[in-house]
């Protein structure tokens, strides 16, 4: 495709897609293209498959969500356990929401608006009347702008149009904890356009190891940790085939906006990364910078760990040491001293001693980077805190 | 109609229930009326896009936020990411953004200037947009660089108006 076409492709009033790509960043880059540059009126959906990764919220805190040792697993960590998908990306993307794990079990199912016409349930209740189609008759969307598939018997006879009730939903909330399939994460931009998106569970391998991916080893070290965290719901396959999942919504899409016209998905992939913006957009997301440095401040701490006689509270800004504070434990807690580092300038949590002994580039160490705060303590004492950074911020391979 | 989806359905920015209720804020608790001494010079403005800017009494420096209107329909704001000081922007431009209910929305400049300060009350306490979202929950003061740029704003009777035509579609 030309420049010029995917321009004239974006100032059509109802446009669908799919994309031919697996790679998140690449596939977030073209939402993001078509939600800045598509026509102000125009109505879009776009539904890919990224290969696994891992995907946080605009405001988010990858060290405080994700297992960062588990992404990028490689040689002597081969062995862990258990037993790991290889690499996974990881991406912050440009919306708001919680973390969610991406995978080919999945359809990523986007609609872009304008923004007078934006509701939060708006394309939740298009997506259950989608899965409805499919017989999935036990989808609807909750409270929480989420699709969720009730479970147990049937309680009552709703509206068959109801797009919030089933016949399996309980009164009062009582019964069976229903299963999320599908979350819901909104962007909406100056221009007036709103995005809302999702992730829908169709058949994932994967369901018994990704918590371990969104379990943090570092989260009992982390407080005081502004931002957006994750709210956790129990989840399941809905068992549907993804070509069946995207016709149906494609269909639903364009009952609600062009009924009686055709409206192919129009397959768009890599061919785009040609175009200056879809470029940018992604350079931008695959930068750590975006990655790491966007993390709202929070601290990192040894107070959690009862043997540390010497404590210290790292505060963290824009991905990098900003302050340290470090008191001596006991009945009456004693300051020993006030570290700050030179503003915007102090040493990036991401690039300290990076597991993969090959990054010589940008891995500084511990006893080096420092520096100021282990020369107003007692080497035993640093000694120990090195030791217990080194033991707890284990951060894995960087693509 | 289920009352649980009728809270959704503020999202919409047309709930008819959900009246601006600004006019009733008071004025007093706007820090720049603080020096500000006899009579109003300047009144707060707003941009369609639902921000404010209100002009202190040096006539040169105003302080923006988002209505009311917008703080309610945006629902509770878990995390504002705000501007620099000596940052430059252009009247539309993005100045920050807001987090509330899993969606990130962006906040524009309603005018051209110079941020002189971001208000980081808000980095530790981002419910006070929803408290006081004309008052403690202001975003940020600009030093403009054309103050004729807010003539073109709607004063708070032509917002109100706009609000209300907004509800009716």
């Amino acid at each position: 495709m030309s420049s010029a076409q995917w321009t004239e492709e974006l100032a059509k009033p109802v446009q669908a897609y799919t994309s031919t790509s697996r790679d998140p960043y690449l596939n977030l880059s073209i939402e993001h293209d078509i939600l800045t540059r598509s026509a102000s009126d125009s109505l879009v959906l776009f539904l890919y498959v990224n290969r696994p990764s891992v995907i946080i919220g605009r405001n988010q805190n990858p060290w405080l969500e994700v297992n960062l040792p588990l992404l990028n697993p490689k040689r002597e960590q081969a062995e862990i356990d258990p037993a790991g998908l290889g690499a996974v990306d990881l991406v912050r993307r440009r919306s708001g929401g919680g973390t969610v794990f991406h995978d080919e079990g999945n359809v990523n199912w986007t609609v872009i608006c304008p923004r007078d016409q934006f509701t939060r349930d708006k394309h939740a209740e298009m997506v259950v009347r989608a899965l409805r189609s499919c017989g999935i008759d036990r989808a609807r969307v909750n409270e929480r702008h989420d699709v969720v598939l009730d479970q147990g018997q049937v309680a009552g006879h709703p509206d068959p149009e109801d797009t919030h009730s089933t016949p399996y939903t309980m009164p009062g909330g009582d019964g069976p904890t229903p299963l999320k399939v599908s979350g819901s994460a909104y962007k909406i931009t100056g221009t007036r356009r709103a995005l809302h998106h999702g992730t829908c569970l169709l058949s994932s391998p994967n369901l018994r190891i990704i918590p371990d991916y969104l379990h943090s080893p570092l989260r009992p070290f982390i407080k005081e940790a502004r931002g957006v965290e994750s709210v956790s719901s129990p989840v399941g396959n809905i068992l549907l085939d993804s070509d069946e999942f995207c016709t149906a919504v494609r269909n639903e899409f364009a009952r609600m906006y062009s009924p009686g016209e055709k409206t192919p998905l129009r397959a768009i992939g890599e061919d785009l990364l040609k175009f200056g913006t879809v470029a940018a957009g992604y350079d931008e997301l695959r930068s750590l910078k975006h990655t790491y440095e966007q993390t709202p401040r929070f601290v990192l701490s040894n107070e959690s760990d009862e043997l540390a006689t010497t404590v210290v509270d790292f505060t963290i800004r824009e991905g990098r040491f900003a302050h340290a504070s470090v008191y001596r434990r006991g009945s009456e807690p004693k300051q020993i001293m006030e570290v700050d580092f030179p503003n915007s300038h102090g040493p990036k949590l991401h690039e300290m001693e990076l597991l993969d002994p090959s990054a010589d580039e940008g891995s500084e160490s511990w006893e080096d980077a420092l520096m100021p705060l282990w020369q107003g303590l007692a080497s035993a004492e640093s000694e120990k805190l090195v030791s217990w950074l080194r033991r707890t911020v284990r951060q894995g391979w960087q693509a | 109609m289920m009352a649980s989806r009728a809270i959704q359905r503020l999202t919409t920015l047309s709930s008819r229930s959900l009246r601006p209720t600004w006019q009733q804020a008071p004025r007093t608790s706007h820090p720049t009326r603080t020096f500000c001494v006899g009579a109003r010079a300047f009144e707060k403005k707003y941009t369609e896009d639902h921000e404010w800017i209100e002009i202190g009494s040096d006539g040169k420096t105003g302080t923006i936020g988002i209505s009311t209107y917008a703080a309610k329909a945006l629902g509770d704001v878990v995390f504002v990411e705000l501007p620099t000081a000596d940052l430059e922007v252009s009247k539309g431009e993005t100045i920050g953004a807001v987090e509330s209910v899993k969606s990130a929305s962006d906040i524009l400049s309603p005018v051209s200037g110079r941020i002189t300060e971001a208000n980081s009350v808000l980095e530790e306490k981002p419910g006070t947009i929803n408290a006081s979202p004309e008052g403690d929950g202001w975003l940020a003061r600009i030093e403009l660089s054309d103050v004729s740029e807010t003539e073109g704003l709607m004063d708070s009777q032509a917002y109100t108006k706009f609000t209300e035509e907004a509800e009716e579609h």
